[in-house]
């Protein structure tokens, strides 16, 4: 895993990871006319997993998930939620999902608890199971201080959880969350962003977008690199990386003369924009880890004194712009 | 979810954890628990719409003019008549003022409204949100219309203290006031659910706006004729309330007006389904079941005057069922023509099912049958009729045009739908034909098969000048059947009509037939595991309970 603090989350993995994917796209397209918004689509995203879906605007991400949450059909291919086709039996589908789209979706003339009171009764719950499941939506976004609060007096954070709350009202398996983040202040996406983790903790497959790359990267277990309706990749930050990306930055700081150690680097041909500050010697190595730590051990034998020598992890951005070459809009 | 917390939610959480209230409390508890549980299995946009109702300015302005209106006729018409009120039998022309009043939030106010109620669910984003809750497209169209209901109770309600006091002022009577009130709930309700489905066909800004005009004009257009038919009701109601046949007309119309609600309510519904769904069946089903209430009604003369009338019904029958056949034909000949995986898994199984219900499956070729065969049934009742118990009726069509406009009018319709629906296939191999789209070339091949001919003798000299029928207008079946119904057989030379019409409809229902065969051919598939395993968690099957007091005896004994 490359990011966050998933611990609960790790057992519930590997829990769940050997049963059937609760979110699976299956060589989805979506075409609209000449425009190909979605192209040979496939993932598949378990129990406990949260599920970072990445691209730049028009990449098809919206598109993908709202034939998921099945306000679209799809134009060849298919996508099951919790086994269930989302063409086929779409109200199965809605049962086990919950939808949260980039949008509020507000009614006028009604407050906090009429509001989730409303979507609760529309998912089919009764009497005082729905009364407890709005006061625990309400404890979990902590909106209870808000029950009688006009929803167009709620402020955009307050909305959001609001909306969160709505989506996960029937303890949906699976949360499908386009751009939950977006406009939200710093503070307000922390507390979001925890709200996902626990969501995740108990098991929920979480789908979600952003273009706030540092957001999905804190929370994602697995992210998608999505353009011009096509997924490039899918994985780990490290998988990615790796798959894609062979090249690294490794940082190293001797107690010795770095000139000599200059020479030494250039006789070999893994190495290459080699920068020198003072004593810290900063270069590119193209190999994975197991040749970084051979390199380490050559260096050493070498009889060079070395006293730190660190691989640059590669952050999401990173990734994400060699897998789109940077064509980022 | 996290557990539960009592913060300020002390409401709620006290809803839950009632203890039991004692005395008097018990009753007030019973009763509030009792209509808690009704509001549980209300619809839930009913329940939210009346909260919001109950909030909105526009509902109570609206509810206000009402009253006021009210107020200011009472005193009005008290003032007017002044002393006289004691001698002068004022309550008819009252109870018009009363049901105009009336008639204006029922007919205008609370249609629009429930039209807006939908569209607005699409400006505000809200009807997503509601799609992908558990609710079916049916209670959706059911809660607004539902909604529409209760603001109708609630002008009813207002009004109904002036209702009453037009008996103090007497020339009135019960019956007429509550068979007034009816109509005006059957307008108001037929309206709504009009307006309902208008409401589903605008999914876009530019088209909400020009149905919403569109309805508006029609809204106002109803309203105002109804003061006319609420003043023409009052003033006769004395000899038609007597009157059995007002009674059995009554009666037809309100079996034409539940069946034609049933098919509004199903088409509002079929508009906003998820595409996969079956939307075909039930409106075909409703469509047969108002086709035979319709001739069973028309037949209802018949028992009273004498089987010599039961052509001229028939007759009747066939022009109205023509059109309604036409209509329905260029929809159901313009729906897509594969069958989604969730549509074949409940298709008809056993070889009678498949007989006869196939054609209640969707599919252009399935619905143009589905519409040829109704056509020929009527034909043949009609024929039948016409051989059995010829008609006697003086003034009417003879014979003669009745046989002709059966044949003509069962094969202009089956040709026009069938060259309409070849069209459509044609067109698809190349682009995507809606089902408007779809319709649309329906009307555009009727207009070139009026009009054509028309411009062709008005641009050449030596054809006939278009004033006049010819058999150059034969493709135009408007003008050939009144030509037939006005003139007689002989103005169109009916014979030459049927020899060229019945051949060519012939043929078009032949080249039609490729396409029936491939959807015929769909078979039903079986429900997947998961979705069967899904299906037997949701309703699981009753266990068997013994089946003789020997087999209870020895389970009770294990």
């Amino acid at each position: 895993m490359s990011c966050g603090e998933h611990g609960t989350r790790d057992r519930v993995n590997s829990m769940i990871n050997a049963r059937q994917p609760l979110i699976e796209l299956r060589n989805l397209h979506r075409y609209f006319g000449e425009t190909r918004a979605v192209e040979d689509m496939s993932f598949e995203v378990y129990a406990g997993e949260v599920f970072g879906y990445i691209g730049p605007n028009g990449a098809g991400k919206t598109t993908s998930m709202r034939i998921l949450a099945t306000l679209d059909e799809p134009t060849a291919g298919d996508a099951f939620v919790d086994g269930f086709s989302v063409v086929d039996d779409p109200d199965r589908v809605r049962r086990r999902l919950g939808f949260m789209p980039d949008y509020f979706g507000t009614y006028q003339n009604v407050n906090v608890g009429e509001y989730l009171d409303f979507f609760a009764r529309a998912y089919g719950l009764r009497s005082d199971e729905r009364k407890q499941a709005i006061l625990s939506v309400m404890d979990f976004t902590q909106l209870d201080k808000l029950a009688n609060k006009p929803i167009d007096g709620l402020s955009k954070g307050m909305k959001q959880r609001l909306c969160l709350g709505r989506t996960m009202i029937h303890n949906p398996s699976v949360l499908i969350l386009d751009e939950p983040a977006a406009g939200l202040d710093p503070r307000a996406r922390i507390e979001l962003r925890e709200m996902i983790s626990q969501l995740a903790d108990l098991g929920k497959a979480v789908l979600i977008s952003s273009h706030i790359l540092t957001e999905l990267a804190e929370i994602c277990d697995k992210v998608g690199i999505i353009e011009q309706g096509k997924l490039l990749a899918v994985g780990t930050v490290d998988e990615i990386s790796a798959k894609t990306e062979a090249i690294s930055r490794v940082r190293l700081r001797t107690l010795e003369d770095p000139q000599r150690l200059l020479g030494w680097f250039a006789l070999r041909g893994d190495i290459s924009e080699v920068i020198v500050e003072a004593s810290v010697v900063t270069f590119n190595h193209d190999g994975d880890e197991t040749a970084q730590a051979i390199l380490l051990r050559e260096i050493i034998e070498a009889d060079f004194s070395i006293i730190e020598f660190a691989s640059k992890m590669k952050s999401l951005e990173d990734v994400f712009l060699h897998v789109t070459e940077g064509r980022v809009q | 979810m996290t557990s539960v917390s009592s913060t300020s939610t002390e409401s709620l959480a006290e809803a839950i954890n009632d203890p039991a209230p004692s005395g008097w409390k018990s009753w007030l508890g019973r009763a509030y628990r009792g209509l808690e549980m009704l509001a549980d299995r209300a619809n839930p946009i009913l329940v939210k719409e009346t909260r919001q109702a109950l909030k909105s300015r526009q509902f109570v302005i609206t509810f206000l003019v009402v009253l006021i209106a009210c107020w200011i006729a009472s005193f009005a018409v008290v003032a007017i008549v002044g002393p006289d009120v004691y001698f002068v039998a004022a309550g008819a022309q009252m109870l018009l003022v009363y049901a105009v009043i009336l008639a204006f939030p029922l007919m205008l106010i609370v249609p629009y409204s429930a039209f807006r109620s939908l569209a607005s669910e699409q400006e505000d984003n809200t009807y997503d949100l509601l799609s992908i809750t558990t609710l079916s497209t049916s209670q959706i169209v059911t809660g607004k219309l539902a909604s529409a209901v209760v603001q109708m109770l609630v002008f009813l309600s207002a009004v109904s203290p002036c209702i009453a006091f037009t008996f103090l002022l007497r020339g009135v009577d019960a019956l007429t006031v509550a068979v007034l009130m009816g109509y005006l709930v059957l307008a108001s309700l037929g309206l709504s659910i009009l307006a309902l489905l208008a409401g589903t066909l605008a999914k876009v800004r530019y088209s909400q706006v020009l149905v919403s005009v569109l309805l508006v004009l029609m809204l106002a257009g109803c309203f105002f004729s109804s003061i006319a038919m609420i003043a023409g009701f009052i003033s006769e109601s004395y000899s038609f309330l007597r009157d059995v046949w007002f009674w059995v007309g009554n009666l037809a119309f309100l079996t034409l007006y539940l069946t034609t609600f049933a098919l509004l309510h199903a088409a509002a519904s079929a508009q906003i389904a998820f595409n996969s769904e079956n939307r075909s069946t039930p409106l075909r089903r409703i469509m047969l079941v108002q086709q035979a209430c319709f001739l069973g009604w028309m037949t209802v003369p018949a028992i009273d005057q004498g089987w010599e009338i039961i052509n001229m019904m028939l007759f009747v029958s066939a022009i109205f069922s023509g059109i309604y056949w036409y209509a329905m034909g260029t929809l159901l000949t313009s729906e897509w023509p594969h069958l989604s995986r969730r549509v074949q898994r409940s298709l008809p199984q056993s070889q009678l099912g498949r007989t006869f219900f196939t054609w209640l499956n969707p599919g252009p070729g399935t619905g143009y049958m589905f519409c040829v065969a109704n056509l020929t049934m009527l034909m043949i009742a009609g024929l039948l009729a016409l051989s059995f118990a010829p008609t006697t009726v003086r003034g009417g069509p003879n014979n003669e045009q009745i046989f002709f406009f059966y044949t003509l009018g069962w094969g202009y319709i089956v040709l026009y739908l069938g060259l309409g629906k070849l069209l459509i296939s044609f067109a698809r191999r190349f682009i995507f034909v809606s089902l408007t789209a779809g319709f649309l070339l329906h009307v555009i091949l009727l207009l070139i098969g009026c009009g054509g001919p028309q411009i062709l003798s008005y641009a050449s000299s030596s054809l006939q000048f278009g004033r006049e029928y010819s058999l150059l207008h034969i493709t135009n079946p408007i003008w050939t059947l009144i030509e037939l119904l006005e003139n007689g057989a002989a103005s169109i030379e009916a014979w030459t009509v049927l020899l060229v019409i019945g051949p060519a409809a012939a043929i078009v229902l032949l080249l039609n037939m490729r396409a029936v065969a491939v959807e015929i051919q769909y078979h039903r598939s079986s429900l997947p595991t998961r979705v069967a395993e899904d299906e037997a968690q949701l309703h699981p099957e009753p266990e068997a309970g013994p089946s003789n007091p020997w087999e209870a005896e020895a389970e009770n004994d294990e």
